[in-house]
């Protein structure tokens, strides 16, 4: 035997071998990506690290003795050894353990609810499934603080909380719950599980959805019991995407603001984020070493989230044959569980709508009579005289809703086409190159954005955005809203792309189909709904977020959220309820119309 | 001229050599076959040949042109190379009706729409899927999905077709089917193919030369029968056959005798044997050993296996275990005394290398 | 990763090249000598669309009449105090605010000596003026807020003196914004400490327990009445909501710290509600010390502004009668311009200066420790 030894580095080789590797589409892809999400990610990042290790003009300089702009590792002393007036444990120990165990709890729930809805729809004969799915991602939709409004409205009453007044719950139904159960841990948790629920529903709704029947059906063979073919093999086999949901829910509950403030402070329940934003007012060092720590946990969660998928990397289901999978049969159980679980969906995602539309035609809070209504917040006019209170004219005769909502529309389209159409690049990228330590790296960067809390990621980019003359208005927040968003679409991508068996590809390649007609004709076409999907979720997203626009905007009139939260603000709360219910119906009739013409819709997103 | 030739292509995936060192001429309108068990690098030849992997090392020559050289930096994109390349798993693009996926490719090579029809309908014909012109590949059986992917292939006429274990999801039938259709294919085609298998069958009935592979580097390259009947070595001898070779301990005598499982025999050969004694492995084909009343040897059956048209005994001769293939159904009781002779050839082989010595007779 | 870092940093170090903008301070000086004939030749010599912040959303209509008034395009947006700051320190050119309304008088202390904004004191207006809303901020208005209580039922929580929210059986009856989610309230309960305003509370434990202050581990009586009054609060969401909560008919009893202004809401059932110190004036008495805090908002021109001479323009418009008609609509906001009377039903500003808690920017900048001892007292 006599193997051949790699000879010298000759020029002309070794511009070869440059040709070769630029000449796959796939290595400048994730070149590019490498170079932009560097920039994009990375950038942010280290000057935010930067700024934990740097002392700020104002009340941070005065209360450090040291020179603004000195390089100190004050901000860390302070926030983690300071025992004066119990310092560190109120501004870090204590929210940091709440955070904990909201997140996880949060995560739990929402991968109990999700998983099991997704189960129920993906494998079993479950009645009303067309209407489960549907409304299953309404929760989604909603900002997530107004699903926490919707829980102390509803359940409020005069012995917990403020103890002023009586929600729906105990003035119509005479039900007084405990605080517990309206407000601290327990409610946040719950919010937010069923918040993100959504994602447990599609990451592991779509592996049900293509795991192989037989797997399952050999362990019946076997006379295994069904609880146990669940516990043994299904369970495991969804592990990855129920590591992935974990991952997802805890990173955006950890960042979560809103709902821990509407939900907590009644009964001084205080998380990381919470008092990040506080700190950020005056002492930016500190808040900023709170992100660290947050992001700390999301790379942590990341990593273990890598290791564990990392052995479904060769997991291909599209392959140009197909399988049929079996549903179980739930018989006599199927009526009961499809009921209660419309009723819970009712309970979570119907009546929260019903209630926004209801609060938005009362004129006095709390007083659900007919006399006390009115459209007027909708279609009224010279309200400003009438009612002494808010706009003029009613939301859908303001032009300047209107036009917020335009710019909203256009944003979040703007931004789903451009998040998405970067996914599926990273997608097709890392799937060709799977394995190669280019693909991985473009891989966790293109995830990054996703671990950096909303409002430190706007506040960042807007100081980026200085330098950058021509990085303003739309531009800017077109480009903020992308890169946060970048992690759905990408991920969607990539696990797409991975289904997509390599040869299906190198059929067009060996008749010489150009590279873009590869994806336009055949890839794109094949993996439509999963790639149609990383569209919609940062669409989705987009429209209803506000902390990571809310500085980047050039007036508060810009979008719809920030609007909505102005006319909150200020009181407007018929104001702010008609805007929220305008964003969800809006959204759910894109959601709609894109599921009529293409077939794609949420509920099919991150795992395809 | 050859077709295809290799000159000291290796490929590695970092320290992992997948290739190594290999050189092959592949002859005008010869089919091929690349076989060797799984992860033998067969299939990582075969798409280095194609284009759609880029080796490490070395060049690679397709009907006189250069598409490969590692020192010259030259490597052409697989659509430049004028191949076809059948995939393991059809890769038939679902979206695609039958007569979309034939044509796809044409049409990218701007071909006119009267010529395309043209072209397709003499393909739905030559592999008998007329009627499913407009059904979609899931509306199809795993057999018809097949014969799309060929006419597919087929389509724009490559000189050179590459098939990467085309036969492997089809049941047993079929494939037997379809391997007729495919040696048919290549005489009416008039083309090279190069076809990937780990199923000895399939090369031996298919191929005009065969090359095996093992961990990356070739064993043997030749003729299917010239390979059976004188492998290269012991791994070749092992693969190549069924039931396999038996393989019996011996040594080789000074004056020509073989000593192996107590038998004292003569070996002829006409090919000059080393000199000296030495440790060999001896190769005896279950078809060459005969079992007849006269034969001088003798051993207890231990078991029959008969197929119908032919029966394979399983010897037990003083612990030494020998596979003999008897012609038609012949029933031979467990623990009876047969006997038996040799006939035609053995193949000796060093037992420390494994390379084949010499192929001869034996006679005891 | 190493690499990807030392690219990030190289990338860093070239942006931070640009900026450096030119400084509006000699233009703002210049402003205050002219007369307003002047100052709108200036103003309309400028070019592009005049952007405003505020931390009040009627700076909105502000805004649109005084664009309506010289026909030039504004943009005004509302931020709170923080977001303002984060935007002055990161904006620059056509897009950045030329002037801002800002609260928080502590922070914009530090924040005019960090040179992100400049005062500007109009000619025109500058002896209607006291000299302590002139300087070092020019102050726009005063806002309010007021200890206003449910007076529903048996319980009324009529309070005479800050100690009776003290109470052991006051606990969740008192209703207050986090001081943590917005400064001027911090601001408020900092001053509590001041030797001034400590002493006063002493005086008033005395009046109401008829016994010297015993302060325990406190170092005044400013310290045991903050700690004692939040260990007593629940925590609203925002002034309109605790509003709102207050004056339900369920809320007997209940009794809040809030913006008088929130009064104008039609969501809020302003007759279920008393101000404490309505009720003193009507019936001749004072709640002692204070019946709440009072805090200004102020107007500023960005250091950093392209179109300064507009800023100054509004700025001396919003200290006219016109200009002030956006809040002058309703109780609870005070113009510190002596021509500008206050609402009907209110009471004067002056009466208000003496009987509520102002800020005082030195003493609140140099007690960080305290907002360390107040933030101890809004856990549980």
């Amino acid at each position: 035997m006599n193997r051949v030894q790699p000879r010298g580095l000759s020029f002309s080789r070794a511009r070869g071998q440059a040709r070769a590797w630029l000449s796959k589409p796939a290595n400048i892809i994730l070149l590019l990506f490498l170079l932009s999400l560097t920039l994009l990610t990375l950038y942010p990042l280290v000057s935010m690290l930067s700024e934990t290790v740097t002392i700020h003009t104002g009340r941070e300089a005065r209360a450090a003795k040291e020179a603004a702009g000195s390089l100190s590792l004050y901000h860390f002393q302070r926030l983690f050894a300071t025992q004066e007036n119990d310092y560190s444990w109120i501004q870090f120990y204590q929210p940091f353990l709440n955070t904990l165990i909201v997140s996880i709890a949060a995560s739990v729930i929402a991968i109990l609810f999700g998983g099991a809805v997704a189960f129920l729809v993906t494998r079993t004969d479950l009645k009303y499934k067309k209407f489960v799915s549907a409304v299953f991602t309404f929760p989604y939709i909603m900002p997530s603080w107004t699903l926490a409004l919707f829980w102390e409205t509803f359940f409020k009453n005069v012995n917990i909380g403020l103890k002023t007044s009586n929600g729906i719950m105990a003035s119509v139904f005479h039900v007084f719950l405990p605080e517990w159960f309206v407000y601290g841990a327990f409610p946040i948790a719950l919010v937010l599980g069923l918040h993100y629920a959504p994602f447990a529903y599609i990451l592991i709704g779509g592996i049900l959805r293509n795991m192989d029947a037989n797997l399952e059906e050999a362990a019946t063979i076997l006379k295994t019991s069904r609880p146990r073919i669940i516990w043994r093999i299904t369970l495991p086999i969804v592990k990855p995407a129920m590591l992935s949901t974990f991952l997802l829910v805890f990173a955006s509950s950890m960042s979560a603001y809103s709902v821990p403030v509407f939900l907590g402070s009644p009964v001084r329940y205080y998380v990381l984020s919470t008092k990040m934003k506080s700190l950020m007012d005056s002492y930016p060092g500190q808040a900023y070493i709170i992100v660290g720590v947050m992001i700390l946990f999301g790379v942590a969660i990341l990593l273990l989230n890598q290791k564990v998928t990392n052995s479904r990397k060769q997991f291909t289901t599209v392959t140009g044959k197909s399988g049929q999978i079996s549903k179980i049969r739930l018989g006599k159980a199927n009526r009961p569980v499809a009921l209660i679980l419309v009723i819970v969906l009712l309970l979570v995602a119907v009546l929260p709508l019903i209630t926004f539309a209801l609060e938005s035609v009362i004129i006095k809070a709390g007083d659900y009579s007919p006399a006390n209504m009115t459209l007027d917040f909708w279609i009224g006019r010279d309200l400003d005289q009438r009612l002494d209170q808010g706009d003029s004219t009613g939301i859908l005769l303001n032009p300047k809703v209107w036009n917020a909502l335009g710019f909203s529309l256009g944003l979040a389209v703007t931004c789903a086409v451009v998040a998405g159409t970067c996914g599926i690049l990273v997608g097709y990228g890392v799937a060709k190159r799977r394995g190669s330590r280019l693909a991985s790296w473009v891989n966790s960067l293109s995830f990054f954005p996703y671990l950096m809390p909303s409002l430190a990621f706007g506040a960042i980019y807007l100081a980026m955005s200085s330098r950058i003359p021509w990085l303003r208005g739309f531009l800017l927040l077109a480009l903020v809203g992308s890169v946060k968003y970048l992690p759905f679409a990408s991920r969607s991508g990539v696990n797409a792309m991975l289904q997509l068996s390599g040869e299906i590809e190198e059929a067009a390649l060996i008749t010489g189909v150009p590279w873009w007609k590869r994806m336009v004709r055949v890839i794109f076409p094949i993996q439509k709904s999963s790639f149609l999907s990383g569209y919609l979720l940062p669409m989705v997203s987009c429209m209803r977020e506000l902390s990571l626009f809310v500085l980047l905007v050039p007036t508060s009139n810009t979008i719809l959220t920030t609007m909505l939260m102005q006319y909150s603000e200020k009181g407007w709360a018929q104001f702010g309820n008609a805007i929220n219910l305008l964003i969800i119906v809006v959204v759910l009739l894109v959601n709609f119309t894109v599921n009529k013409l293409t077939g794609a819709s949420i509920d099919k997103g991150v795992g395809g | 001229m050859p077709a295809i030739r290799l000159k000291n292509v290796a490929k590695r995936f970092g320290k992992f050599v997948a290739v190594d060192n290999l050189n092959l001429d592949i002859e005008s309108n010869a089919f091929i076959t690349l076989l060797g068990p799984s992860g033998c690098g067969k299939t990582t030849t075969l798409r280095m040949i194609a284009g759609l992997e880029t080796p490490t090392e070395g060049t690679i020559t397709i009907d006189e042109k250069v598409v490969f050289d590692a020192d010259k930096g030259i490597n052409l994109p697989p659509n430049k190379r004028d191949v076809g390349f059948l995939f393991q798993n059809y890769a038939l693009w679902p979206h695609m009706t039958v007569y979309q996926n034939i044509a796809f490719g044409l049409e990218n090579l701007k071909w006119s729409r009267e010529r395309i029809r043209e072209r397709v309908d003499e393909l739905l014909k030559m592999l008998k899927i007329e009627q499913f012109e407009k059904r979609y590949p899931a509306e199809l059986s795993g057999g018809q999905q097949q014969r799309v992917a060929i006419a597919r292939t087929l389509a724009p006429g490559p000189k050179v077709l590459f098939m990467d274990e085309p036969l492997s999801n089809l049941d047993a039938k079929l494939r037997m089917e379809m391997r007729t259709e495919l040696k048919r294919l290549h005489r009416d085609t008039d083309s090279t193919f190069v076809y990937v298998t780990h199923d000895q069958l399939e090369a031996m009935t298919l191929s005009t030369k065969v090359c095996i592979m093992e961990t990356g580097i070739l064993q043997q390259y030749a003729p299917p029968l010239e390979m059976y009947n004188n492998p290269a070595n012991l791994f070749v001898a092992d693969f190549m056959g069924n039931p396999t070779m038996n393989f019996v301990d011996g040594q080789l005598q000074e004056d020509g005798m073989l000593l192996f499982g107590g038998i004292r025999a003569r070996f002829a050969s006409q090919e000059k044997l080393p000199a000296g004694r030495r440790d060999v492995v001896v190769g005896i084909r279950p078809e060459y050993i005969h079992i007849d009343p006269d034969g001088a040897l003798k051993a207890t059956v231990y078991s029959t296996l008969p197929s119908g048209m032919e029966t394979t005994v399983k010897l037990d001769m003083q612990g030494m275990q020998l596979t003999a293939v008897v012609f038609g159904d012949v029933d031979y009781p467990v623990d009876s005394m047969v006997h038996f002779s040799f006939h035609k050839t053995a193949v000796i082989f060093d037992r420390e290398t494994g390379k084949n010595i010499a192929r001869g007779s034996l006679n005891v | 990763m190493k690499k990807i870092l030392a690219l990030a940093l190289a990338l860093m170090m070239t942006m931070c090249c640009f900026g450096a903008m030119a400084d509006v301070t000699a233009d703002v000086e210049t402003g205050e000598t002219l007369t307003h004939d002047e100052l709108v030749e200036k103003a309309m010599a400028e070019t592009g669309t005049f952007v405003v912040y505020g931390n009040t959303s009627r700076i909105a209509t502000a805004a649109e009449d005084f664009a309506a008034l010289y026909q030039i395009p504004v943009e005004s947006n509302n931020l709170k105090d923080q977001e303002i700051y984060t935007k002055l320190r990161s904006e620059n050119g056509n897009e950045a605010a030329d002037m801002v309304m800002i609260q928080d008088g502590a922070q914009l202390t530090d924040a005019i000596d960090e040179g992100l904004v400049v005062n500007f004191v109009p000619a025109s207006v500058k002896d209607a003026l006291d000299a302590g809303d002139q300087q070092p901020a020019l102050v726009h208005q005063y806002i309010n807020k007021l200890f206003i209580y449910n007076n529903r039922g048996d319980a009324v929580p009529a309070i005479r003196n800050v100690w009776e929210l003290t109470a052991p059986e006051m606990k969740g009856n008192v209703i207050f914004k986090n001081p943590e989610s917005e400064k001027v309230n911090m601001n408020f309960l900092v001053m509590c400490t001041k030797p001034e305003w400590a002493d006063k509370l002493a005086e008033a434990y005395k009046e109401w327990k008829g016994e010297e202050i015993d302060l325990g581990e406190y170092e005044n009586a400013g310290y045991k009445w903050v700690a004692e009054f939040l260990d007593n609060v629940t925590f609203g969401k925002s002034d309109t909501n605790i509003a709102e909560e207050i004056s339900q008919d369920t809320a007997e009893g209940k009794i809040g710290l809030f913006v008088l202004s929130k009064l104008r809401s039609s969501s809020v059932i302003t007759d279920n509600l008393t101000v404490a110190q309505y009720d003193a004036t009507a019936n001749g008495y004072e709640v002692k010390p204070f019946a709440g805090f009072m805090y200004p908002m102020y107007t500023m021109i960005n250091t950093k502004a392209t179109r300064p001479y507009t800023g100054m323009l509004f700025v001396e418009y919003l200290m006219t009668q016109d200009g002030f008609k956006p809040w002058g609509k309703s109780i609870g906001a005070y113009s510190p311009n002596a021509e500008i009377a206050v609402n009907e039903g209110d009471l004067t500003i002056d009466l208000w200066k003496n009987t509520l808690v102002m800020e005082d920017a030195e003493y609140i900048l140099d007690s960080f420790e305290v907002e360390d001892f107040i933030l101890q007292h809004c856990q549980n």
